[in-house]
């Protein structure tokens, strides 16, 4: 009895491998599958579609964010697939939420990756620092919804712009130029724990160490809502500017309680540290007064071909929406830089996943029409594509609360940073 | 005997799985192992020696940066894998003269300030840690034969090609077998016994020679190094390992599992773990299919948010109708059908 049951289980098993065994599956996607066009296609490629994976965070912290930047990302894609696609494909996107959970995450890579072409979005460094091995080792490209170069050299990310830290240098400058801070000044720096702010960090350091000014370190984690501490030690340091590299939570706090404390100083934030619903809190008015951005994605007012087709169609596309400029601003940036390599993938006859990356490093200057500044050179994965920056002031009448102060920009301390 | 040949079954089922399951599924059946093993261990120190810990993060985050760390520096995996334990078994005993003095809520919340300590540890000695970009874990590797998609380079059994996750999947249900296998036997013996006497009266326990404080510290030092086993094979999964893996959040899922299981059980605990594990993986797998979600970035209630609300309604069902668990029913129900 007890042997005849092993055996039928036995070939029970057998037959169950036999009729539905996953197979090689994602080898014979990867194979050089040639279509009649002769495009060299492979996993997430086929005749007549291109399917592009998105990881943002849907119930998570940043959720909010991640809700924005998927608008931003439909916005373009829709409007893509209307035009007739990429080389004659519609391209499809498939989200998978990450809670801005690795765990949930790298199942979720697990779930899409078999699918994707490459990564159209991803959120959060912690998260992309998990991914990176499989992503690496599949040899796709992954949109990085973050600015730090810590990630660099990475062959397989691509970054919209430039990093915290450049943008921090950029600060400094701007602190010297336009707002009278000298040489031998104390200018203090708030910042979160983690990738963005210590990344920031490294940058005003550098710039510190140019211009012999002295930095008064603040260190806080997301946690920390109240800066009463912080802006007191700024005061007693005699800080002549703050550098800010933390979220909208901790600037309204910081702004508000520099006003109360008569700490009359110029604020300059690095880009997520900005979202136009701080102009509905009390602490507004200290914000239009003081309140700096600097950031390689653009202020919604900047009146360039591109920043003003992305507000007209988001406006039609989501009548009660509001934009900004780190989500759905950034999706719809970064699924340029997408569709240009997939462009130039298709143009090389190449819609491979390694295709794709070569071309994606074969982009030397493309131009966003001013959604990022400047022009993106991808050739070199040791420096971030981007070298120029905005620099923009709060005021409530511009759309999405900033008014660009000028053209794109670069310090010239920051030509001779080097990256790690 | 019949009991064996089922045994035997379950391991035939179980090695064969791999052949046919898709990475999505394999890498969430390692992420639910390694929390069954975690959560057995806290089962053992809530259900059956009484003490709640909130700190069983900071232990399997112990054990999965130990691993890293040591098989980083060249130790033979097998021995990092231990050594990572008894970190982590360390850590515990050293912890345990507190756990030894404050009693139920109070250690919990004890026990609690070491997740955050743990975190901040996690977050700044980025020579051992790597901070906040987190370190790569060496492929674990056994007489040769490499758990990963190296040596050898190509596997393939039945036409499918043997990966890291196919070949982590046999650890993975080693590890939990052990696991089991041990959990039980400590409950049933004269130790076990001497815990759950402990649990109900430290007076009667110290009447019958217990010795009080040794039994606590070596519950809380078991209970540990169960959660670094669990934080080794939670570290060989994710392939690189970042602090926010090891937050708070992790020990409340923890305490949830244990929970829905039935304090105690060691059965229990790992399914717990399952459900509570796999549940948000699997629902968001689905979403597209189920008619009441939102597909992801649509707005809407989508899987995640979904299953947090069968997690919450799961808790107070559980507490309302089945104080002990899933391992409380399935006890009922046998003792049904027996009648």
């Amino acid at each position: 009895m007890s042997s005849r049951l092993v055996g039928s289980v036995a070939v029970a098993l057998a037959l169950v491998v036999a009729a539905c065994g996953k197979g090689g599956a994602e080898e014979s996607g990867g194979g050089a599958g040639t279509s009649a066009d002769t495009v060299k296609t492979g996993p997430g490629a086929t005749a007549d579609t291109i399917t592009l994976g998105y990881l943002p965070d849907l119930s998570g912290v940043f959720a909010p964010n991640g809700k924005s930047q998927m608008e931003g990302a439909n916005l373009y894609w829709d409007a893509k697939n209307k035009a007739g696609g990429i080389c004659g494909r519609q391209i499809e996107v498939k989200v998978q939420d990450t809670g801005y959970d690795p765990q949930k995450a790298v199942a979720a890579y697990q779930q899409l990756s078999g699918d994707v072409i490459g990564l159209g979005l991803v959120l959060g460094s912690s998260i992309v620092s998990a991914l990176l091995p499989s992503v690496e080792s599949d040899g796709m490209f992954l949109n990085f919804a973050g600015w730090t170069s810590d990630i660099l050299p990475a062959e397989n990310v691509a970054i919209a712009g430039t990093t915290y830290d450049i943008e921090a240098i950029n600060a400094v400058d701007f602190l010297m130029s336009e707002k009278g801070v000298k040489a031998g000044d104390t200018i203090g720096h708030l910042y979160f724990e983690g990738d963005y702010g210590e990344n920031a960090l490294k940058g005003s350091k550098f710039a510190a160490g140019k211009h012999d000014l002295k930095i008064v370190e603040q260190k806080i984690t997301p946690a920390d809502q109240d800066m009463t501490g912080q802006v007191s030690a700024f005061k007693k340091a005699g800080v002549k500017a703050i550098l800010f590299s933390a979220a909208p939570p901790q600037a309204a706090s910081l702004a508000g309680v520099a006003a109360s404390q008569k700490l009359d100083v110029p604020i300059v934030a690095n880009g997520p540290g900005w979202t136009p619903q701080l102009l509905k809190t009390p602490a507004a008015k200290a914000l239009e007064a003081n309140y700096y951005v600097v950031s390689s994605m653009a202020p919604l007012s900047v009146q360039s071909e591109g920043v003003q087709k992305f507000l007209t169609d988001y406006k039609a596309a989501n009548p009660k929406g509001t934009p900004s400029s780190n989500g759905s601003l950034y999706a719809y940036a970064g699924a340029q830089i997408a569709d240009a390599a997939l462009t130039k993938a298709c143009e090389n006859k190449d819609l491979t996943r390694k295709g794709v990356l070569d071309a994606l490093h074969s982009l030397n200057a493309l131009d966003t029409g001013g959604t990022v500044a400047g022009t993106l050179d991808f050739t070199d994965p040791s420096r971030p594509p981007g070298k120029l920056v905005y620099l923009a002031k709060v005021s409530a009448d511009a759309p999405g609360g900033l008014k660009a102060l000028g053209e794109p920009s670069e310090a010239a301390d920051a030509q001779g940073y080097e990256f790690k | 005997m019949s009991r064996a040949l089922v045994t035997a079954a379950v391991f035939v089922v179980l090695a064969a799985l791999p052949i046919w399951l898709e990475s999505f599924w394999l890498q969430t059946a390692l992420f639910a192992m390694a929390a069954m093993i975690a959560a057995i261990g806290l089962s053992l120190l809530i259900g059956i020696a009484g003490q709640l810990s909130l700190a069983h993060a900071f232990f399997v985050a112990i054990g999965a940066y130990g691993y890293a760390y040591l098989a980083g520096e060249g130790v033979a995996p097998l021995l990092a894998l231990l050594g990572a334990v008894l970190l982590a078994g360390l850590a515990g005993a050293a912890f345990s003269p507190i756990a030894g003095r404050v009693r139920g809520i109070y250690l919990g919340l004890a026990s609690l300030g070491l997740v955050f300590l743990g975190q901040h540890i996690l977050q700044n000695a980025t020579g051992i840690t790597g901070g906040y970009e987190g370190v790569a874990v060496e492929p674990f590797s056994l007489f040769g034969f490499s758990f990963s998609n190296t040596d050898p380079d190509t596997l393939v059994i039945l036409g499918v090609p043997y990966g890291r996750l196919e070949r982590l999947w046999y650890l993975g249900v080693v590890l939990v077998a052990l696991a089991v296998w041990y959990g039980r036997n400590l409950v049933r013996s004269r130790p076990g016994r001497a815990l759950a006497t402990l649990r109900d009266s430290e007076v009667a326990a110290a009447v019958m020679g217990v010795d009080v404080v040794r039994y606590k510290a070596a519950a809380f030092t078991v209970s540990s190094m169960y959660a670094g086993l669990g934080g080794v094979l939670m570290a060989l999964a994710f392939g690189r390992i970042v602090p926010e893996s090891f937050g708070f959040v992790l020990s409340v899922d923890f305490l949830v599992m244990v929970v829905i299981g039935g304090a105690g059980s060691v059965g229990g605990a790992a399914a717990g773990a399952l459900f509570v594990t796999a549940l948000p993986l699997v629902l968001n797998h689905y979403s597209g299919s189920l008619p009441l979600l939102a597909e992801p970035g649509t707005g809407g209630v989508g899987a995640s948010e979904f299953s947090r609300f069968i997690y919450g309604a799961a808790i107070v069902a559980v507490l309302l109708f089945a104080r002990d668990g899933l391992a409380g029913l399935a006890r009922r129900a046998r003792k049904e059908r027996v009648a």
